[in-house]
């Protein structure tokens, strides 16, 4: 195992990958004060745990990690350990710089080969998994080593497969986040999540795929079970969360209908006017003459 | 062609069937909404999003099945589930959601009230069991834990009522509904003066009482529209979902009784009398004037058989509990009968009858050496139909059962529904895939439009083609161990008590530590 850090700015292995902070193998064979404090920074950090047992706080929260286990730290979350030094053993890890769009979502980059919508749907589930540790996520420790590998002996074609390969890691990491967080027994409790999930987020402009992603899976077994479930499809079990919503703000005297719109997620007074009649027959405005009183 | 549309709304969806004048269904949709937990005995629905989803799937329903086929809507009919509270202002807007049955907020109202002579008084004039479920607790707890709310509410509804108000701008409440509110009077069929003295309400507050056939009111214009249905489509306020299933599967004469189980379970009576009981163990409901629907609810039915498939079931395909639970079958059906004395309490949820104690917890008993993974499986099944039989037996004390009737997802597995027959030691009857709300909605809608003479007749017509019948070798097998299930539902009730203390103290601090961790977080 061989051991390095790399730090974008000092090393000339990073100029072609300014999105790429820090990578680096590190095995640790004593403990040294204050090699570990809590810190926050604005790139996503990986840690791999490749020998030994950590013990880190991670967004406030112990965890124990063994061989084979990752963390995950977000943007602007704490990492380090509470004793303030890196346990005995080897680590590697990657800090990535990742784009925050002006609507607050995160995506990989322009780097990146995914497309936007898949972009998007990575960003929105890392945003909102507080679970942060993966247990037994070899995939992770494997993409980093290639990356490594790739670094140091500039095949051709190389800056193309490094970035590829951080595209593959968070997809690992998407995938394994929302496969940890529902086990595909119960779909009642799934799509209770999911329900959540599209409530705290109504305005977002949301897809089918993004929804699947949520609850960790492919968009043709979520399709067939959510009708199944619901008797709606997911775009119409929303639309009816987002005309109950209407409905309530409707009812209240103070608020324009072009406000309740795009609070509930449609992109214009018109579309929330049009799919309002549809459903009951009023225009909003006729819904709101007729249950209020005028005055 | 004419058509009889009926619609019910459940506790987790909306179910709309269209039944041609025979009976037969022409199709049938149905629309999900959530229930929402917002602290810990809390459970509540969006009034708003119950309605939307109805008039949706209502929508669908004639859109793509009933106009295309030329079919006439004759009448709608509804059904809803039980002891809902929907507070609105003086303009009929929802003070925030409806709760549920399944809200148990008020368990210490209900403690207080069934221990007291007030209690007893209340239980025989309603018929509703004094429990944090009855809205006639949920009010009182309303007006000592949130008075601003209560101050501000000009009446207290049920869901039903909400969504008939939506559609035609009546307020009303069917009398079957209203029996299962604590607040009315089921011996004179009034708002019963000394519960709502206890709620702190007028009749006033309350939407008006009226009978099962009682025409809604009209369609509000929009809807016509909308839907596509003249203005002089009768609507009906209709009944419980309760009820329904009870006159859907044709128990309507002595001698029979209904068991429904599907997540929660039931075993009801119909009879021209009240069941009076003085340990306050039974409902009863009213359908018509002169009839009534006794019996018990359980917290604990078919959930439990899920809530065990999800943790030990195989799952070999995302999501198939169907499957999963088909195969947990397929390894109970190898068990010996009475799970070679492994017993299990299905007390998961708390139980209501007969033994009404919200802090029951559930309880494997007999574990020896020689059981096996099977046996836990075959265990939790009896251990469900066990409780049933709990029901049904203090139901015998007061009227002759010969003969059974099964609805229900889980009551149909031909399993369970063996090991009802063998439990009970009665011919059981059913029809698989029928749903017994909606066709009670229909026969009810038949008689008042002229096609049976009575809900006798109408309920004669009900067709029960599959029959069980007991095993006598079971029975005694079953008997011998019901007798141990029976005395430790009751004998454990300290540890009960013991144990739920703990339990609850526990979940309070680790959503305290939790709500701190969120404060420090920010």
């Amino acid at each position: 195992m061989n051991q390095f850090v790399l730090k974008q700015g000092r090393c000339p292995e990073l100029e072609m990958f300014p999105h790429i902070m820090e990578l680096g193998t590190k095995k640790n064979s004593s403990i040294q004060l204050n090699s570990l404090p809590e810190s926050i920074t604005k790139s996503l950090r990986l840690y791999y745990v490749i020998e030994g047992k950590f013990e880190w706080n991670i967004h406030h929260q112990p965890h124990m990690l063994y061989p084979g286990d990752a963390a995950l730290i977000l943007p602007g979350q704490q990492f380090g350990s509470d004793k303030g030094f890196l346990d005995i053993g080897t680590i590697s890890w990657i800090h990535i710089n990742i784009q925050k769009l002006e609507s607050g979502e995160m995506v990989p980059g322009k780097w990146s080969s995914l497309s936007e919508n898949e972009s998007l749907a990575i960003g929105k589930i890392l945003l909102l998994n507080n679970s942060v540790a993966f247990s037994k996520l070899n995939e992770a420790g494997r993409i980093l080593q290639y990356i490594q590998n790739e670094l140091f002996n500039k095949e051709v074609g190389y800056a193309t497969r490094v970035n590829q390969l951080i595209d593959e890691l968070f997809i690992t990491l998407t995938r394994q986040l929302t496969k940890q967080s529902n086990p595909a027994r119960d779909f009642p409790k799934t799509f209770m999540q999911l329900e959540q999930t599209l409530r705290q987020n109504l305005s977002h402009q949301w897809t089918v795929e993004e929804m699947a992603a949520v609850v960790g899976m492919g968009t043709t077994l979520f399709n067939e079970k959510v009708k199944t479930y619901s008797g709606f499809s997911p775009i119409n079990y929303l639309i009816n969360i987002r005309i109950s919503e209407a409905i309530k703000l409707l009812k209240k005297k103070d608020i324009s209908l072009t406000d309740i719109a795009l609070d509930i997620g449609f992109y214009s007074s018109q579309h929330f006017s049009t799919t309002f009649k549809k459903l009951t027959g009023y225009t909003p405005s006729e819904f709101r003459k007729n249950h209020l009183p005028t005055n | 062609m004419k058509c009889i549309i009926t619609i019910e709304l459940g506790t987790n969806a909306v179910r709309v069937f269209a039944f041609d004048l025979k009976g037969n269904v022409i199709c049938s949709m149905k629309g999900h909404y959530p229930t929402f937990h917002t602290g810990p005995d809390y459970s509540e629905q969006d009034p708003e999003q119950i309605f939307i989803t109805m008039l949706y799937v209502l929508k669908n329903l004639l859109n793509e099945k009933i106009h295309p086929k030329k079919y006439k809507v004759a009448c709608i009919c509804f059904s809803a589930y039980m002891h809902s509270v929907l507070a609105v202002d003086k303009i009929g807007v929802p003070l925030g959601n409806a709760i549920t049955w399944a809200d148990n907020r008020a368990k210490k109202e209900a403690k207080e009230l069934k221990n007291s002579p007030r209690g007893k008084i209340i239980y025989t004039a309603t018929g509703t069991p004094i429990h944090p479920m009855s809205p006639l607790l949920k009010i009182a707890w309303l007006k000592n834990n949130d008075p601003e709310k209560f101050a501000q509410t000009s009446k207290f509804l049920s869901v039903k009522s909400y969504i008939i108000q939506q559609l035609t701008g009546e307020y009303l409440i069917d009398y079957s509904l209203a029996s299962a509110t604590g607040l009315m009077n089921i011996h004179t069929i009034k708002w019963e003066a000394d519960a709502l003295d206890y709620a702190g309400i007028t009749p006033e507050m309350l939407p008006d009482l009226v009978p099962v056939f009682a025409s809604a009111g009209q369609l509000r214009k929009a809807y016509q529209n909308s839907l596509g249905l003249p203005a002089d489509t009768r609507i009906f306020a209709g009944s419980s979902d309760g009820c329904m299933a009870t006159l859907g599967a044709g128990v309507w004469d002595e001698g029979k009784a209904t068991i429904t189980i599907e997540d929660s379970g039931a075993v009801r009576v119909v009879g021209k009398k009240v069941l009076q009981d003085e340990q306050q163990r039974f409902f009863n409901y009213l359908l018509t004037e002169d009839c009534y629907v006794s019996g018990g609810p359980t917290n604990n039915g078919g959930i439990i058989f899920e809530w065990f498939a999800n943790q030990f079931g195989d799952f070999k395909n995302p999501f198939d509990i169907d499957q999963s639970m088909e195969e947990l079958i397929a390894e109970a059906s190898k068990v010996a009968v009475g799970s070679d004395g492994l017993l299990f309490l299905p007390y998961l949820l708390g139980e209501r009858a007969p033994i009404w104690n919200a802090n029951a917890r559930g309880v494997y008993f007999g574990l020896n050496i020689k059981h096996k993974r099977e046996h836990f499986i075959r265990a939790a099944i009896e251990g469900i139909l066990y409780e049933i039989y709990s029901i049904g037996k203090i139901l015998e004390e007061h009227r002759t059962i010969n003969s059974l009737s099964i609805n229900g997802s889980f009551a149909s597995i031909p399993f369970c529904t063996q090991i009802i027959a063998d439990i009970f030691n009665k011919p059981v009857s059913l029809k698989q895939n029928s749903h017994s709300v909606g066709f009670g909605s229909f026969l009810l809608s038949a008689k008042e439009m002229g096609i049976y003479k009575s809900l006798d007749e109408a309920a004669q017509t009900v067709e029960l083609p599959d029959k069980y019948l007991p095993q006598k070798e079971n029975n005694k097998i079953y008997s011998s161990y019901f007798g141990i299930f029976e005395s430790l539902s009751t004998k454990l009730f300290d540890e009960f008590e013991a144990i739920a203390t703990i339990q609850q103290k526990n979940a309070a601090e680790q959503a305290e530590h939790s709500e701190l961790k969120k404060i420090k977080m920010v």
